[in-house]
């Protein structure tokens, strides 16, 4: 185990550390104080915060930051600023913020972090603008505010619909500036520790195929949501639920995995997102005998009703044989006449135009419900610190429980930006008692990643991996998707179950080292293949409906067994599932009505 | 249908060309007929992704000699001939290889940039002409408690260049750099100039000065390839026309005065 030669860098400028290192069986590895996996938002927010502590942080990404999944956001961001005064001239508050939260959620958030998140929006709203963020403006020149679903106020701030673009354009600016070194296309293979603490990773640079080892202080996790273990999924390619695994895998607990948010309008083919806003303009549902269908599921608020309800509709329409050969129904927008589309939804207008070859002034729009969004995640305290000492985590990857068993729309952005600052700085805090970090262990987790990936690739290939990767999609969708029922479910995680064992004896046939696309798929895959189970085994368990977990076989939310979070930790190949209490405090659990 | 895709990696004495018969779904995109490819043909070809929505700009590549992103690009519009766009043709984009439109989409790596692998392109230059001109937000004031008031009719002016999602196309559209490898190019320009103009920065020309060198905005000679190819409408040419004349506006007047 001794034969590797080790070149370790202390430069903030990596490419010099490259250029020491040889070809195997030279390892690189790298030395910073902070390292930060993920360069969305949450990983730039804390990065920044980390440099201006006068910490030496580092950002690992397997894509440019610029090109995370925060990119895409479009509706907005949470914000009690009060720009807005709601109906009667009232004001809004940081506690009402709260109260839609918790209600949102159906009651399953910790109402600890929500009171932090909440009380923490106008300033970091006004943070960002500080650095130079635009966001769209009120005739009197403060920052606009928009009414979102679930809200009891025009409560969130945007910038016309890329409010995600705006903000991770400005904070990368803002990394510019501070010369924050970026490890641009590395991808992340484990978690090291040494003597119970996590004292850095593995990454494999894409570009070369060397797996390099990073040795750190403390590791923040930033890697952001699994939304491609479902077939149809708003999110980017990219969002594969890495750090989960990554997380999984070095013994901590992930958390409420099973409560998957699913949007209603999403593009037919693609699923990319038809903003809500669609709707509220006036856009209504038909089904293929051209029937307004959501007269029959919400008479009053129709087409407008919450997400989740919409989302059911839709879905049962299609399954009972009333959506589109394919699996769709039509968002009709074509009676509000080419004006007011031009003039309020340039943006829908051009994707359907783009991804659908469909111009909504003169043809309905295709639609069906998608994945959105992961509530679960990587199991934190208040601080976003994990179980293992050393290893924290913030943004969509973690589940800090802000957003219980449903998030409102525009409280994820502000999720990112508020704890991204303030898990950096419990960093920063719990830094100075850490011993300096040995190399040892990593220069061990390297080989054990180089043995790994000799391993698979010198798996006989007998089939295309791709198609496990499709297929497990598929079941996730399918199964696990918006109606759950026990039969269904117990079919999908023996569904599962076989393609594990399929895919243990696959490998991709590319077998170079650089840019192996293929390779840097398969890996992720592996770790879906294993999230995909502890989805299954969470919401198998959870014996009732609440928020986006819609159970046919129980109905109901039920409080006195279900009011508790699912934790899921790996037992060997095995999974356990246990729960823990939710943190209440200020608002009693109550019925949801809207 | 087929896609005739540019392969390359180090080690080769010229690139070669692929081609794969494509099995084309209604609303197919060229990215799509890329994983296509990867997954059905070979699977060591390499490309860029991220989003598939048009909006993080990772994918701009050359899609029939036309800087575009690929997973905006619908395979059926291409053979139907509706995405022609007029370029000025420049040697980086020219003919490299014989292609037949009707039944073949060309995919090439994004001119003006060097290819790593495939599809990849270096963006490193790039990205330095990007930090060259100072990206990052310098207000006028000190940090008030609330929010930088902003006359909202100032705003769609600064939404046309904030809107850039940095895809490098322009770049790689442009005849200028194509020539002269130093010129910092319309994304940094057009970056440059939304700094500029944005209400809650100092009034005046300093930013403009960054680039008034022979590499900046003096160096364009107006082709108008990058507004062409944009993706998110945004139009570099303005900006540069626009900090020109301010720039020109100064100099007269310091010649003006004795
Ligand atoms: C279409 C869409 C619209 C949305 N709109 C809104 C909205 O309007 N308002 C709102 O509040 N929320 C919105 N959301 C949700 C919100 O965008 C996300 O929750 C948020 O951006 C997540 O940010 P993040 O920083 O946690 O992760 P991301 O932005 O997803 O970043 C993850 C980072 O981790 C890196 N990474 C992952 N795995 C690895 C690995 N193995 N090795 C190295 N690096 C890795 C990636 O490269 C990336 O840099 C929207 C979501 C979607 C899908
Ligand atoms: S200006 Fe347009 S083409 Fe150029 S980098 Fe920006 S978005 Fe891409
Ligand atoms: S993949 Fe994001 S722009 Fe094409």
């Amino acid at each position: 185990m001794g034969g590797v030669n080790v070149i370790v860098t202390k430069s903030l400028n990596h490419d010099d550390a490259k250029e020491k290192s040889g070809s195997s069986p030279q390892a690189t590895i790298h030395s910073h104080e902070v390292i930060i996996i993920g360069g969305g938002l949450t990983g730039l927010r804390a990065a920044i915060q980390i440099a201006d502590a006068g910490l030496n942080g580092a950002i690992i990404s397997k894509v440019h930051p610029l090109r995370s999944h925060s990119v895409a956001a479009q509706g907005g961001m949470n914000a009690s600023l009060g720009n807005v005064p709601g109906e009667d001239g009232k004001n809004d508050s940081w506690e009402m913020h709260a109260y839609d939260t918790v209600k949102g959620s159906d009651y399953l958030a910790d109402q600890d972090a929500v009171e932090l998140m909440c009380r923490e929006a106008t300033s970091t709203v006004i943070e960002l603008e500080h650095m130079g963020t635009v966001w769209s403006r009120l005739e009197n020149g403060k920052i606009a505010q928009r009414p979102f679903g679930g809200a009891g106020f025009p409560r969130t701030c945007y910038a016309a619909d890329r409010t995600g673009h705006n903000a991770l354009n400005t904070l990368y600016e803002q990394l510019s500036d501070r010369d924050i070194p970026v490890y641009e296309e590395f991808f992340v293979t484990s978690l090291v520790q040494d003597r119970g603490r996590c004292n850095g990773c593995t990454a494999i640079d894409i570009k070369t195929g060397t797996v390099h080892g990073f040795v750190s202080k403390a590791v923040l996790m930033a890697t952001g949501g699994f939304g491609r273990i479902f077939s149809r999924s708003t999110n980017a390619l990219i969002n594969t639920g890495d750090g989960h695994t990554l997380a999984l895998n070095a013994g901590v607990p992930l958390k409420d995995m099973e409560f998957v948010q699913f949007h209603p309008t999403t593009l037919y083919g693609t699923n990319i997102l038809m903003s809500e806003g669609a709707r509220g303009e006036g856009g209504i549902l038909l089904n293929s005998n051209g029937e307004r269908f959501m007269e029959h599921y919400a008479p009053n608020s129709l087409d407008l009703a919450p997400r989740d309800v919409v989302a059911r509709s839709i879905e049962t329409e299609i399954r009972e044989g009333r959506g589109f050969d394919g699996g769709y129904v039509n968002l009709d927008l074509t009676h509000l006449g080419a004006d007011r589309i031009m003039e309020r939804l340039p943006g829908i207008r051009l994707i359907a135009m783009d991804f659908a070859g469909v111009d909504p002034i003169d043809d309905p729009v295709p639609v069906q419900p998608g994945q959105h969004y992961s509530m679960g995640g990587i199991d934190v305290d208040i601080n976003g610190a994990t179980i293992l000492p050393g290893l924290y985590a913030a943004g969509e990857c973690a589940c800090i429980s802000v957003h219980g068993a449903n998030r409102l729309g525009g409280n994820s952005l502000l999720e990112t930006v508020v704890y991204g600052r303030l898990v950096a700085d419990k960093i920063i805090e719990d830094n100075p008692i850490h011993l300096e970090p040995d190399i040892e262990p990593i220069k061990l987790a390297i080989i054990d990643i180089e043995d790994k990936i000799g391993d698979i690739m010198d798996r006989k290939d007998n089939g295309n991996f791709f198609r496990v990767k499709n297929a497990i999609t598929d079941i996730m969708f399918n199964k696990f998707g918006i109606f759950r029922d026990s039969d269904g479910m117990d079919d999908g995680l023996v569904e599962i179950k076989n393609l594990q064992e399929q895919f243990s004896m696959l490998s991709p046939i590319n077998k170079e080292k650089p840019f192996n696309q293929s390779l840097i798929q398969f890996l992720e895959v592996d770790g879906m293949l294993k999230l995909a189970e502890i989805i299954a085994l969470s919401a198998i368990e959870r014996k009732e409906s609440r928020g986006s977990h819609t159970r046919i076989d129980h109905p109901e939310r039920d409080d006195v067994n279900f009011l508790k979070h699912t934790v899921s930790i790996l037992n060997g190949e095995e999974v356990d599932i246990t729960y823990k209490p939710v943190i209440l405090g200020m608002f009693e659990p109550k019925e949801r009505v809207y | 249908m087929k896609l005739k895709v540019y392969r390359y990696h180090d080690g080769m004495k010229e690139p070669r060309y692929d081609t794969f018969k494509l099995k084309s779904d209604p609303g197919m995109t060229v990215l799509g007929a890329l994983f296509q490819f990867q997954q059905q043909f070979d699977d060591s070809i390499a490309f860029h992704y991220s989003c598939r929505g048009a909006v993080c700009g990772t994918c701009a590549m050359l899609i029939n000699k036309v800087p575009r992103l690929a997973c905006r690009t619908q395979v059926a519009s291409l053979i139907k001939g509706e995405l022609k766009i007029p370029l000025s043709q420049f040697p980086a984009i020219e003919e490299t290889v014989k292609w037949n439109p009707e039944e073949e989409i060309l995919v090439e790596p994004l001119p003006n940039f060097p290819v790593i692998r495939d599809l990849i392109v270096d963006t490193t230059s790039f990205f330095n002409y990007y930090k060259f001109v100072e990206p990052v937000f310098k207000p006028a004031d000190k940090t008030p408690e609330k929010e930088r008031l902003m006359d909202p009719s100032a705003i769609p002016e600064l939404e046309l260049y904030t809107n850039c999602i940095l895809c490098g196309a322009c770049f790689g559209s442009c005849p200028i750099d194509g020539k002269n490898p130093d010129y910092l190019g319309p994304a940094a320009l057009a970056k440059l100039y939304r700094f500029h103009i944005d209400p809650r920065e100092k009034e005046g020309t300093d930013r403009l000065e960054r680039a008034n060198i022979p590499e900046g905005w003096w160096a364009c000679e107006f082709y108008g390839n990058c507004r062409r190819v944009c993706p998110k409408g945004v139009p570099p040419l303005i900006a540069i026309a626009k900090a020109r004349e301010q720039l020109n506006d100064i100099n007269e007047k310091k010649e003006e005065e004795p």
